[in-house]
């Protein structure tokens, strides 16, 4: 019994892969895809270290125009969608702002009422 | 409560797996913070000589948080500032003690920011502190030894096996405060950035709230009001 465990085990082991998968070029890998079209944050963690390496790869195959775009458009989604303050973020960051001015303000110029 | 908030933390970051995946706007950094507060209690005890002061047990703090973008341009967290100092052979009456003394800032920030460039971001914090102070001796009492002396003899051990006992107890004071923080960030890569923060921050410290075991005692002198802060934080997006 223990036997066919280990060989049942093994079998699952070895032959679990689906091998007659065609590989496909990096260039058209769904990561890079994804990354286009949602940005590189949207790649799971999980799959960084691939997403880099498919960027090697196709930038090796000659795309390299293409994936520097890429990099460029993800700074510039970012920059895009955050270069204005939204609805109540400037209130809030204009309270910060003054409060910060002011006790350092009082720092600097204060003086003690016992001197 | 301290050890709950910790799990309470931790369970967040796990169950945000299944997020971590479905691309969430989370945010958590590791740093260090620089303030200087007046710790007269410690510094200037005639009666008990606890640790010299220097920069690491004075100035420096542990800063970590975790960070949720809940809205455009602004997020939402908690940010902690932990300053230590750890002594030995403080000398007591009956003991010569092992010292700690850690006062923590836990603050829940809601923060607001633009990009002024592509790679540089001007962040805005405002943040209600939950402040805790805790000093920890590790003593030697007494009537502790005759106690533990009768519990092994029970057990046909000799009482002569046992010639020093510790313990240690904690007194633990909360205070409530705010902060407000400017911020610069410099994007490494669109994950990664450095998050360099200024400002101050506001605590209420009373020395007479301290506790040991329950019981009301009076606890050191520290001004941590009206305090400048700094901070400089290694920021890693998990979206």
């Amino acid at each position: 019994m223990r036997y066919l465990k280990v060989v049942v085990f093994s079998f699952c082991l070895i032959f679990s892969q689906n091998v007659d998968q065609k590989p496909i070029s990096p260039c058209k890998d769904p990561l890079i895809t994804l990354a286009e079209e949602e940005g590189i944050k949207a790649i799971p963690l999980r799959d960084i270290r691939r997403f880099k390496k498919l960027l090697e790869d196709c930038e090796r195959q000659g795309e390299k125009k293409r994936m520097e775009r890429l990099v460029y458009n993800d700074w510039q989604r970012d920059y895009e969608k955050a270069k204005k303050m939204q609805s109540w973020s400037s209130t809030h960051a204009m309270c910060v702002f003054v409060s910060f001015a002011y006790f350092f303000a009082g720092q600097a110029l204060a003086t003690d009422p016992g001197k | 409560m301290k050890s709950q908030i910790q799990v309470f933390i931790l369970l967040i970051f796990l169950f945000s797996h299944g997020f971590l995946i479905a691309q969430p706007k989370l945010s958590v950094d590791f740093g260090v913070g620089f303030y200087e507060p007046t710790l007269t209690g410690f510094d200037q005890n005639e009666n008990v000589q606890f640790p010299t002061k220097t920069v690491f047990n004075r100035n420096v703090m542990i800063n970590w948080g975790i960070y949720y973008e809940f809205f455009n341009n602004a997020r939402i967290g908690y940010n902690s500032f932990t300053s230590f100092e750890i002594g030995k052979n403080v000398l007591l009456i009956n003991s010569e003690a092992a010292f700690t003394r850690s006062i923590k800032y836990r603050m829940f920030p809601i923060e607001t920011y633009f990009r002024w460039k592509p790679k540089i971001e001007l962040n805005f914090t405002l943040a209600p502190i939950w402040g805790r102070g805790r000093i920890e001796l590790d003593t030697t009492p007494g009537d502790k030894e005759e106690d533990w002396d009768y519990v092994i003899t029970s057990f046909g051990g000799d009482a002569t096996q046992i010639t020093d006992m510790g313990a240690t107890d904690a007194m633990l004071n909360d205070w409530l405060g705010y902060s407000s923080i400017l911020g610069l960030r410099y994007y490494l890569s669109s994950r990664m950035a450095i998050d360099i923060k200024g400002g101050f921050m506001n605590n209420f410290y009373n020395e007479e709230n301290w506790r040991v075991q329950r019981q009301k005692v009076n606890g050191p002198i520290m001004k941590i009001d009206d305090l400048p802060i700094f901070s400089l934080k290694f920021v890693y997006g998990l979206r």
